[in-house]
């Protein structure tokens, strides 16, 4: 009895000790094949999250060459090889993805929201033409929250 | 040498990491430019960060992302002074670079 207790507990150590951290990784190339060759945002959000429906309720901060998404101004980017974007929310989340629509496909990337994460994220992304960023953030209760920002591109970034 | 260079900066209870991986970033259309051949684009299409065996960064990436492409992230409730930050990312061609930090 003690011997099969020790077993069974060494065992389930054993078990819970050789997942790897990358176990749990979530890659949503595999995952979601379909987010990465749509071309549209709309497109992208759906095959992503099943739903285009997006909560722009300023939970959801965006902040593209700096211009800030609530400032009222179009922001405008010297290069489109490098454009700075900032991000973060305050709302429980499972994912963060961000789009762009300049660009012959709309998907950047996707964050898995960890448990230890604060979500406040920097970027530098390319754009081939001015277009609108989209952050869209799944909430844990399953909503979209989103922020837009709409940038002028003096110099496209994917004609290399 | 293909890799990622890692800082990371303990303020506040929160960490706070800035790196930059060193890759190309190729897209589609660049490379069709280049070479005739869209399966050349190369870029990094994974990006993680653990600390203690725990992942703090998890994210999926495509072509979109800049030359040599910088990310910023804040992590709390792991981690201390000292510990290290982990981070690989893997391209479109099954490449891998490594990088990592002490937290300060």
């Amino acid at each position: 009895m003690e011997r099969r207790q020790f077993l069974s507990m060494t065992l389930g150590a054993l078990a819970l000790a050789v997942v790897p951290a990358s176990v749990k990784a979530e890659d949503f190339r595999k995952l979601k094949p379909n987010v990465w060759s749509a071309h549209t945002v709309d497109d992208a959000i759906k095959a992503m999250y099943g739903t285009t429906t997006l909560i722009e309720n300023d939970s959801v901060y965006l902040k593209a060459a700096g211009e800030a998404y609530n400032s009222g101004k179009k922001a405008v980017a010297s290069s489109g090889g490098a454009i700075p974007v900032n991000f973060s929310t305050k709302v429980p989340a499972k994912t963060i993805a961000v789009f762009q629509d300049a660009n012959p496909e709309a998907a950047v990337i996707v964050y898995s929201v960890t448990k230890y994460s604060v979500n406040n994220y920097d970027i530098k992304i390319k754009m081939a033409k001015p277009g609108t960023i989209t952050v869209v953030v799944e909430g844990e209760d399953g909503k979209l929250y989103a922020a837009k920002q709409t940038l002028d591109v003096a110099l496209g970034g994917c004609e290399g | 040498m293909a890799g990622i260079r890692v800082k990371a900066k303990l303020k506040k209870g929160v960490v706070k990491v800035k790196a930059m991986a060193k890759h190309d970033m190729s897209t589609y259309n660049q490379m069709e430019k280049k070479t005739g051949n869209r399966d050349d684009a190369n870029f990094i299409t994974h990006l993680s960060a653990t600390v203690n065996g725990e992942t703090v960064l998890d994210s999926s990436t495509s072509q979109f992302l800049s030359k040599n492409p910088i990310f910023k992230f804040e992590f709390q409730g792991i981690g201390a002074k000292g510990d290290k930050v982990k981070m690989v990312w893997t391209d479109r061609k099954g490449n891998t670079g490594k990088g990592s930090a002490k937290i300060k």
